[in-house]
């Protein structure tokens, strides 16, 4: 390669990935400030928006209405109150108060994982995804396949002790992790 | 030799007359500008592949070097996407676009286009370890169960799996030592997977990767490299021939013998006239008769075309040639070119220099007869081993006289030190002891590669530069 060739190629190349170095460096401090936002602490208790997307699970339909607004987690938790006095008794994991909790937000490095989940009659009838790791499309996929998979398995064992996912242990871990916390304060 | 393409059947001068300074002056703007445009080429390409890795920085690339896993998965993918570069690259320089032909010439963008398929093919390779190292440590499996899970999870994973075995295909049978040990159309069958390779790499990366998802930005400029891909491979090595053949119609008119093991295949067609000037640039020929048509030989003119018809000049070198020797009158021919920077167009200098041995000998009768040069500033060394390998050996020594070329006849086995490109008895003579003004000369070489070579190195010991030297290559 001749000298100017050379020299038009380096100066090319050189400004190309100055560039797109630039642009990358705000793109990681974008993400990194909503990265933050995105970690809120785990919201205990009934957060109505949650709630109101009920209809597309299948268990909690009773206590949420089917109009479906802001008003149906209140609904929800004044429905459970008598249900609390351990009437099911077949689960150790006993005592849970009706109604949808959320578990805390736990970040991964392929993005946020929360669940939430609700619980009638003192079971847990549905767990729901608010955020899966979506940090790249791939990051996608695999939490799609997954959650459906541990959402089952958690629903069958009443219990966050199921196995991970293989090929999403990352996601599992983050998503039963969420889980624990969204059943700790239903206990509470 | 009687033909009816002796050079007195036509004017001799070329179409515009140039005279001392202002030939000279010309010659070399060309040549310049030429060496501009290689400089450019050369630049974009290579600004190529940093815009691939510039793609992954503005995605925020950068900031996945903090851990072990990320980074393994961001080594994985800038792999990918320079081994993706390249390989788009490397389809530009084989399809045969005159921008790029114009500037290096045909034979050196396929020693360039040679010369990218192996690291090519190990940054796909690494693209595929790295990728699985990377995501393995994040899903903790190893990496053989996490190829395993994305074949299976994953869509259009199975198609990459594909595709990279297809890339191995490719290059394995590219490699010297493995392409001599096939006949030339199983690997050229071969290296039309090539196209499977590129297609089936496709959707991954569309589907999987995060870089060129929807939305991206980056996605857009991935989209257009392929389309300006695609569209030069169309354009270029599939409508051209084509509009070419239809243009021109030629049928075999006659096959006439042209010295020991030769003949001059004799063609008629449609205006011919435009094929006229294209010197000794190769085409691409395929006849088109039952056991003939899936060979294609690069033949240059070996005459201007005169009355409606080309002729081509012929040696029985085995395979695909020996066929063309009994070539049937009315016989179809398929035409694409002119190849090459083995014409006009690449001189940067006044004087001519042109060393041909055996067959090589052809394509600088055409050159010869075109060329603009002053009385005295051209020389022709033809070289054989018999005279009856002196090919067109009237015709050239009647254009020599006609346009004022020195003409050398040097026959005889070749030297076993020395120059080697010199006959027996010639040995310790140097070009320029044939050639005046061999330093301010244009030096085309046609002939065996080894011969050729030792022609161009006895060129340059007398200090031409590379640009004033010109080489066709017979043997690819």
């Amino acid at each position: 390669m001749r000298a100017r060739a050379a020299a038009a190629a380096a100066l090319a190349s050189a400004g190309i990935l100055a560039a797109g170095w630039q642009a990358g460096n705000q793109v990681i401090e974008a993400s990194s400030t909503t990265g933050v936002a995105k970690t809120g602490t785990g919201a205990t208790g009934n957060a109505g928006a949650g709630d109101s997307t009920g209809p597309a699970s299948g268990g909690a339909g009773s206590s949420t209405g089917t109009g479906g607004t802001g008003s149906s987690g209140g609904t929800g938790s004044s429905g459970g109150t008598a249900g609390s006095s351990g009437s099911q008794g077949s689960s150790s994991s006993a005592s849970l108060k009706n109604g949808t909790f959320n578990g805390p937000s736990e970040d991964t490095r392929f993005g946020t994982v929360q669940v939430a989940i609700v619980v009638a009659g003192g079971k847990i009838t549905d767990v729901k995804s608010l955020h899966l790791t979506d940090a790249e499309r791939r990051s996608q996929m695999i939490s799609a396949y997954a959650a459906p998979i541990l959402r089952s398995e958690v629903l069958k064992a009443q219990s966050v002790n199921v196995d991970t996912v293989s090929g999403a242990t990352i996601t599992s871990d983050a998503y039963l992790t969420s889980l624990q916390g969204a059943v700790d304060a239903a206990h509470a | 030799m009687t033909t009816a393409f002796r050079s007195a059947d036509r004017p001799s001068t070329p179409p515009h007359p140039r005279t001392g300074a202002a030939l000279s002056r010309d010659l070399r703007n060309r040549g310049r500008r030429r060496l501009l445009r290689e400089d450019a080429l050369t630049a974009l390409a290579w600004a190529s592949g940093a815009a691939a890795v510039a793609l992954y920085l503005a995605d925020g690339g950068a900031g996945q070097f903090t851990s072990p896993s990320p980074a393994l998965t961001a080594i994985g993918v800038v792999a990918g996407l320079i081994g993706t570069d390249l390989v788009l690259v490397m389809l530009l320089l084989a399809a045969r676009i005159p921008l790029i032909d114009n500037a290096i010439g045909h034979d050196r963008a396929m020693a360039v286009h040679g010369k990218l398929g192996k690291p090519a093919l190990y940054l796909i390779l690494a693209h595929m370890v790295f990728l699985l190292l990377g995501y393995g440590m994040a899903d903790g499996l190893n990496p053989i169960a996490e190829g395993v899970s994305m074949w299976v999870n994953l869509p259009d994973m199975w198609l990459a799996f594909i595709s990279i075995v297809l890339f191995i295909a490719v290059v394995v049978t590219s490699l010297v030592a493995v392409r001599r040990r096939f006949p030339y159309e199983f690997w050229y069958v071969v290296h039309l997977l090539t196209y499977a390779a590129v297609l089936t790499a496709l959707p991954h990366q569309f589907s999987v990767g995060g870089l060129f998802a929807d939305g991206q930005w980056q996605r857009w400029y991935w989209i257009a490299f392929y389309v300006v891909v695609l569209a030069a491979l169309l354009r270029y090595r599939i409508y051209a021939p084509l509009a070419l053949t239809f243009r021109h119609q030629l049928t075999v008119q006659r096959v006439v013998p042209a010295g020991d093991g030769a003949v001059n295949v004799e063609l008629t067609g449609l205006r011919l006239e435009e094929l006229a000037g294209s010197g000794g640039r190769f085409f691409i020929w395929r006849f088109l008769a039952p056991g003939m048509w899936w060979h294609h030989h690069p033949f240059s003119l070996s005459a201007d075309p005169v009355a409606g018809r080309v002729r081509i000049t012929v040696r029985d070198l085995g395979r695909g040639s020996a066929s063309l020797m009994t070539v049937k009158p009315g016989t179809k021919v398929s035409v694409s070119g002119p190849y090459g920077l083995f014409g006009h167009a690449a001189r940067t200098r006044a004087g001519l220099v042109l060393v041909g041995s055996g067959i090589g000998i052809t394509p600088l009768r055409a050159i010869l007869e075109r060329a603009e040069f002053e009385q005295g500033q051209a020389t022709v060394i033809l070289r054989a081993s018999t005279p009856g390998t002196l090919y067109l050996r009237d015709e050239i020594a009647e254009l020599c006289r006609q346009r004022g070329a020195t003409l050398y006849e040097l026959v005889g086995h070749r030297a076993r030190t020395g120059n080697t490109w010199l006959p027996r008895h010639q040995t310790g003579q140097r070009l320029a002891d044939y050639v005046a003004n061999l330093s301010d000369s244009d030096v085309y070489v046609c002939g065996p590669d080894k011969w050729a070579e030792s022609v161009l190195a006895d060129a340059k010991a007398t200090g031409l530069a590379g640009t004033q030297l010109h080489r066709e290559r017979f043997d690819w």
